[in-house]
């Protein structure tokens, strides 16, 4: 086993099997996949669609169940760490509440939590500042754009001051100039936070960019095929992108993803 | 982290934002109803005199006024019973369609087991059931209210267990992973989410239950507007009964004015209410 008593995440030999339905054989999704994640670490998972990248941070959050292993999130079960609101979840969608403005939707785990009106919505009115929509919390969602969007569910997602945040594909949706912005502000905030992130991309160089380990995984069964220790310093900027260090990186990111691909 | 992205550059929509507004909205919504009422209504008093038309057959806008002014307060005596029939109906029916809607979205044995009878109840002709009910309920106002609240079921529970079912699965899956109580994700999404539902069958609803009330004054009645339009009709007093009829359509309008004024307070945040801001 990989990864010291201070794992902020232990995935120990995980498998999901989801059942085929009415004579579909049983799709694997996830197959013995350990891994290890240090408190403060951003870590990205990489690879094919169908490897079972989400299906892995569903697991961490429990929204699905391991068939076999075990895994330990902030020192308790997937289930215990969720009751305890641990844990921290971006999708791909910002999966705002439409009749709710800005305020009220970051606003809302800590409403579900029960804390008191005052106390959330300052809260709140923080994090909005923190993801720069200073302005626009009284806003209803429909009047925002897609970046705006996802700016407020990483709010939402930061209010109860989760120990671990799961990012699925969060910016997947948004074209490359909001991406590459929303990239470099997600580095700004988890490099001032000490956050401990699992992220999923199908971008290389966003994950390079973002990343202390990247983990390439491949499909059916999804497995970890190879993870890559990205040693670039940090602080880190956009500009890092323009490195040789980066370009060899990504592209050995690259060269094993088509590997992958291949079998 | 201080700039934000592209914003769109719609300003919020203001409540209540002046009398330009208003005289725009007037102007825009008002002006050509309006002017089609006037111009429908000269025609018809027009033709009807040019090629004589017989009063039976259709009568003049100026005998139907007469009528109506004729028979004074009566008719809106008449009127006023249709309308509390076909109101408390109209409650009765969408509230036992929202609690039972509610127990088909949370429990698939319920729906299963209890929809094909609902839907079988629903295909029954109201003319067919009306006589039935009334038997049961006696000869008062109480019949004209359970012929009205069993149109007015079908409608909401059908509505409100889609609406209750056509959650966001990304949203609820917010919801679990904050740890919500199912009571939390019933009041905070899953209410929220089916009104535009709930507000579609309601909006079915008020047709359907001013219909159920006149048709089950037909059946019997001293009272209301369907026994003034049988009354009319077996004394051939035509101008009568066209004025019952247009009574009956605007007790309609009304009612439907009302819910549509609720839905545009309930649900602003909802893109059928953004149609008149966008084209």
């Amino acid at each position: 086993m990989t990864g010291s008593a201070e794992a902020k995440v232990r995935i120990s030999d995980v498998d999901v099997i989801y059942p085929g339905a009415l004579g579909a054989s049983a799709v694997h999704a996830l197959d013995g996949i350990d891994l290890a994640v240090r408190d403060g670490e951003f870590v990205s998972l990489i690879g094919p669609s169908g490897c079972g990248k989400s299906t892995l941070l569903r697991v961490l959050s429990d929204l699905a169940k391991p068939t076999e292993g075990s895994v330990v999130v902030a020192g308790d079960d997937p289930r215990r760490a969720r009751l305890k609101r641990k844990v921290g979840f971006v999708f791909q969608d910002a999966a705002l509440l439409e009749w709710r403005r800005i305020l009220t939707n970051v606003a809302l785990p800590l409403e579900i939590e029960g804390v008191p009106r005052g106390k959330r919505l300052a809260r709140a009115q923080e994090l909005i500042d923190l993801v720069g929509l200073s302005g626009f919390e009284r806003q209803y969602p429909n009047q925002l754009s897609g970046g705006m969007r996802q700016r407020a569910a990483i709010a939402r997602a930061m209010s109860t001051k989760p120990e671990v945040l799961l990012m699925d594909e969060p910016f997947g949706a948004l074209d490359q100039i909001t991406r590459d912005r929303l990239n470099l502000e997600l580095l700004n905030l988890t490099q001032k936070n000490r956050m401990t992130v699992l992220f999923v991309t199908h971008s290389i160089r966003e994950a390079v960019l973002l990343s202390d380990r990247v983990v390439v995984m491949t499909a059916r069964p999804g497995r970890i095929s190879e993870i890559i220790e990205v040693d670039l310093p940090r602080p880190r900027t956009l500009e890092v992108r323009e490195t040789a260090a980066f370009a060899a990186l990504a592209n050995r990111g690259v060269h094993l993803l088509e590997m992958g691909s291949k079998t | 982290m201080r700039s934000a992205s592209g914003a769109k550059g719609q300003p919020a929509p203001h409540r209540g934002a002046g009398t330009r507004r208003m005289l725009t909205w007037a102007k825009e919504a008002l002006l050509p109803p309006v002017a089609v009422f006037i111009l429908v209504v000269g025609l018809w008093e027009w033709g009807t005199h040019l090629f004589e038309v017989p009063v039976y057959v259709v009568p003049p806008p100026s005998r139907i006024w007469e009528s109506l002014l004729f028979d004074g307060t009566a008719i809106f005596t008449h009127a006023g019973i249709t309308f509390f029939e076909a109101f408390a109906g109209f409650v009765i029916g969408s509230a036992l369609g929202i609690i039972l809607g509610t127990a088909f979205a949370y429990s698939r044995f319920l729906a299963r087991g209890l929809m094909p009878y609902v839907i079988a109840a629903n295909t029954i002709p109201v003319v067919a059931i009306a006589p039935i009910i009334i038997i049961w309920f006696g000869h008062g106002i109480i019949s004209k209210i359970a012929v009205t609240a069993f149109l007015s079921f079908f409608p909401l529970a059908l509505n409100m267990m889609k609406g209750l079912q056509s959650y966001d699965r990304t949203v609820m899956d917010v919801f679990h992973v904050s740890a919500a109580s199912g009571w939390q994700k019933f009041v905070k999404m899953r209410l929220p989410t089916s009104l535009p539902y709930v507000f579609v069958g309601l909006k079915l609803n008020v047709t359907f239950s001013v219909i159920g009330a006149i048709i089950a004054e037909f059946v019997q009645a001293d009272r209301g507007l369907g026994f003034m339009i049988m009354t009319a009709y077996r004394t051939l007093n035509m101008p009568r009964l066209w004025a019952a009829m247009l009574v009956s359509a605007l007790i309609g309008i009304l009612f439907f004015g009302i819910i549509a004024l609720i839905e545009r307070l309930a649900i602003p945040w909802h893109s059928s209410m953004r149609s008149n801001q966008k084209p």
